[in-house]
């Protein structure tokens, strides 16, 4: 059956110069699991909240949508369509975690009976008991995203619209979420329509893959057919080059006339179908040599409590003069405790933290900050306190002291630098991630660092603005910065890191280019290289397993 | 000890209410007598032992302290104990102060057992019958306030990391602090806009909204509740007759022991001891049911 239709749908917002959506059609089935992805800034949103007719932007609209065959305004019932987006923390309205199951329902006004069985049920079904009584506040991201699926799930809707919901979660978080939804749409049967950036866990799953691209619709198709069709359209588009599964990045890579992987498993049988299994290890490149110490942890022990347990327990690393040092692991393991540590915002209760061989006290008032180290943090929000980038960039060259006369010069180069020029006149909480997330690296770039620490610096930005990061550290990083991040990413660590250091339980283990890093991991590790391990330990990119394939695989 | 506090709470609000409505507007000896003892029955059974008796250590000087104040500023009364300062010290005003003693420690203690029992959820859930929207609002400004604070923290932090107003300069704090306010209410409408766009998604703003919570009207409610009344009406009564008329200037008058006046007392007694048979009653009841396991 039939559940919507679009038909010719285009939306311009007022004053705008183009369409943000143009000429959309789209049929969706009862049942049906769709995945919706794109660049951001594609119309992605604007589609999603179009279709929820609560939500729906101000602007002109031309076209039909229906639903249920009756035109989308006659539908009167909001529970009906769910819908979640990005952000689990605003989401959430009341103080506790039985109110607000029951919000929904008390907006339909529903007796008190009834919204006791039905939060009831919901309660269990997402495994909730334990914490049912709990106050929202207390809960961890990915239970609050659990809570917002599960809040609008209790009000029994036809239809699910989830606009990236795991943007602002951890790996593992995200993978229960998407877990869940899959649960949904098979134990339910209800459909579900998703957006998102990151195809690695969706795309296996999802029964059909909506690829939009400046308002169209450009790809509608099954996911073993997207890779192929993208590549045919043009082999550099942004969602065809980083976005992709693995598995589908290396199949398109090789030009191979077989189906197309989608999961780890498939994309592993794939490659020994094809390559013989030599297991030799791909050249490694030189270990950049040694430089001087720049940041070093000594022995460092901290808690946030007198009675609390210690997060950090006996921390010891240096990082080099110029070389980009990734923090890996899992959650609450003290990676970013250790970096606020070395940030010089938690100060440890034992132990050393050196900063250019002077120990970190030493440094007085702002002295450590001005032309040394800087912290961009988890949520580049928290950078901006001015109306607009510009502004906001203004003020911290008013800081370090810069003759105003300079400053529109200084501005400039650092937003051409980073590609932000046509952001700088736009308040900072009305751009995307990607965007804000380079706009505060602006900012904190001008107190000019030797230093540059950041954590998480991929959360929420799409695969798009990922590679574009990753150019831009590279860059710095040839400026002679030192960079530190800390990270969940391991496919951007990979790639990134010169090298990588895995914490676990309040300590750094071990630390090692990514190469040797990974190859000696197996749980922990890229996709690519869980596919590729039978063939060469140490290929951890899906660009190092083509370039493997190509040189010394040999095809059968 | 979760008895009475498991009771639903608009018998327990009816409860706390007729007991210090009683005690703190009949001044009668008997009575005050028996809020006292059963208040502090009652907030022993709610407490662990040490802290029971560390609260002895602040009742104790504070009821010596409200019975001896009395009789050394008030010299009304006949029968003259000795002279302070060319004062009189009054048997009826010493006997005064002690009544006013235990009254005011019984009501504190009362409240005490109030607060421990009327938590905020109960609290919004009773009002929020009579102002349906203020239940809402109180629980989101709950919500609201941690959100604010942490987001508060996280953006200081943020600036103090770029170098941006680190000092400890008094100059600086305070720039630092206005900066971070004027950030936090950008923040806090972008917030809320998201916050509006997820109750509009869940239908917020229809006619015929209900309010949920957990809270049950289970039968042992309308027991307790029937009891409450009857024990109540009883001392009200026996105030409206003139039974419980008490004088302490100049003599002090004479405890009445009619079989009304029995009645008046024991029904006030068995009032005030009523939470405490409960969690002793729900402690044997455990205990019983452990052993049998």
């Amino acid at each position: 059956m039939e559940l919507f239709r679009v038909e010719n749908l285009s939306f311009r917002y007022p004053k705008a110069e183009r369409d943000a959506l143009q000429e959309i059609n789209l049929s969706v089935q009862n049942g049906e699991f769709i995945v919706l992805c794109g660049a951001s800034g594609c119309g992605k949103t604007t589609l999603l909240r179009l279709l929820k007719k609560e939500l729906a932007p101000v602007g002109e609209k031309t076209g039909r949508i229906l639903y249920a065959g009756a035109p989308q305004e006659a539908l009167t019932n909001a529970g009906e369509i769910g819908f979640v987006q990005q952000n689990p923390e605003s989401q959430i309205v009341t103080d506790k975690v039985w109110h607000e199951l029951a919000f929904g329902l008390e907006n339909m006004g529903l007796p008190t009976e009834t919204i006791r069985r039905r939060v009831g049920e919901m309660a269990s079904f997402f495994g909730m008991q334990g914490w049912f009584r709990q106050k929202t506040d207390a809960l961890s991201g990915g239970q609050k995203q659990l809570l917002n699926l599960a809040s609008v799930m209790v009000m029994q809707p036809k239809l699910l619209i989830l606009d990236e919901p795991t943007g602002q979660l951890d790996p593992i978080a995200a993978a229960d979420f998407i877990a869940t939804l899959q649960k949904i749409n098979r134990e339910l049967g209800l459909t579900i329509l998703l957006a998102e950036h990151r195809l690695e866990e969706v795309f296996p799953i999802a029964d059909r893959v909506l690829v939009l691209e400046n308002g169209r619709i450009l790809l509608d198709d099954e996911p073993r057919k997207i890779g192929l069709r993208l590549s045919k359209l043009h082999c550099d588009h942004p969602i065809m080059l980083h976005a992709l599964p693995g598995a589908v990045r290396i199949w398109q890579g090789l030009h191979i006339d077989d189906t197309c992987p989608l999961t780890v498993r498939e994309g592993r049988e794939f490659l020994e179908r094809h390559f013989e299994n030599r297991a030799e290890t791909l050249p490694e490149p030189e270990v950049p040599r040694i430089g001087e110490t720049a940041v070093e942890l000594k022995n460092v022990w901290f808690r946030y409590e007198k009675d609390a347990p210690d997060v950090l327990r006996g921390v010891s690393a240096k990082v080099y003069r110029g070389e980009i040092f990734c923090m890996l692991g899992g959650n609450g393991v003290g990676k970013t405790t250790a970096l606020n540590v070395l940030a010089g915002l938690d100060k440890p209760y034992r132990g050393k933290v050196l900063v250019g061989g002077k120990p970190i006290k030493d440094y007085k008032g702002g002295t450590l900050y001005r032309r040394g180290l800087a912290l961009l943090p988890q949520n580049p929000e928290t950078v901006f306190v001015k109306d607009t980038v510009r502004a906001d960039l203004a003020e911290i060259l008013e800081v370090m002291e810069i003759p105003r006369s300079e400053h529109a010069a200084q501005i400039e180069k650092i937003a051409e630098k980073l590609g932000i020029v046509h952001l700088l006149d736009r308040h900072p909480f009305d751009i995307s991630g990607g965007e804000q997330q380079k706009s505060a690296l602006a900012k904190v770039l001008l107190s000019e660092p030797k230093i540059l620490l950041l954590d998480e610096p991929t959360k929420g930005i799409d695969a798009f603005a990922k590679s574009n990061l990753r150019e831009i550290l590279r860059k710095l990083k040839r400026d002679g910065m030192t960079i530190v991040l800390v990270t969940h990413d391991v496919e951007f660590a990979a790639e990134t890191a010169d090298r990588c250091a895995f914490v676990f339980d309040g300590e750094i283990l071990s630390a090692d280019p990514p190469q040797k890093f990974f190859a000696e991991n197996s749980f922990y590790t890229t996709a690519a290289n869980r596919m590729a391990r039978g063939l060469w330990k140490n290929a951890v990119t899906c660009e190092q397993v083509i370039e493997g394939c190509r040189t010394t695989g040999g095809q059968l | 000890m979760k008895a009475f506090a498991n009771m639903h709470p608009a018998v327990s609000m009816l409860y706390f209410l007729s007991v210090l409505l009683v005690c703190m507007f009949i001044p009668h000896p008997v009575l005050q007598a028996e809020a006292l003892l059963g208040g502090a029955l009652f907030c022993a059974a709610l407490q662990k032992r040490g802290a029971a008796l560390r609260d002895l250590g602040f009742y104790l000087p504070l009821f010596l302290m409200v019975a001896v104040v009395n009789p050394l500023f008030s010299h009304n009364g006949v029968t003259p104990l000795f002279f302070l300062n060319e004062n009189p010290v009054t048997l009826e005003a010493l006997l005064y102060g002690v009544s006013l003693a235990v009254m005011v420690i019984g009501v504190l203690l009362w409240c005490k057992a109030y607060n421990e029992i009327m938590t905020s959820d109960k609290f919004l859930y009773l009002f929020g019958k009579l102002i349906p929207k203020l239940s809402l609002v109180l629980s989101m400004a709950l919500r609201f306030i941690p959100t604010y604070l942490r987001q508060s923290r996280r953006v200081s932090r943020a600036q103090k990391a770029m170098g941006l107003y680190a000092g400890k300069s008094i100059t600086d704090r305070v720039k630092n602090r206005m900066r971070v306010l004027a950030a936090m209410i950008s923040w806090s409408l972008e917030n809320a806009m998201e916050t509006s766009a997820s109750m509009k998604a869940r239908g917020y703003g229809k006619k015929g909204r209900t309010n949920f919570s957990l809270f049950r009207f289970r039968a042992s409610d309308g027991v307790l509740l029937a009891i409450c009344i009857c024990l109540l009406a009883v001392p009200l009564i026996g105030a409206a007759v003139g039974i419980t008329d008490f004088m302490y200037y100049p003599r002090v008058g004479v405890i009445q022991t009619t079989p009304a006046a029995i009645a008046v007392y024991a029904a006030f007694g068995t009032l005030s001891v009523l939470p405490f048979i409960l969690e002793v009653k729900e402690a044997i009841v455990w205990n019983y049911s452990v052993s049998k396991i």
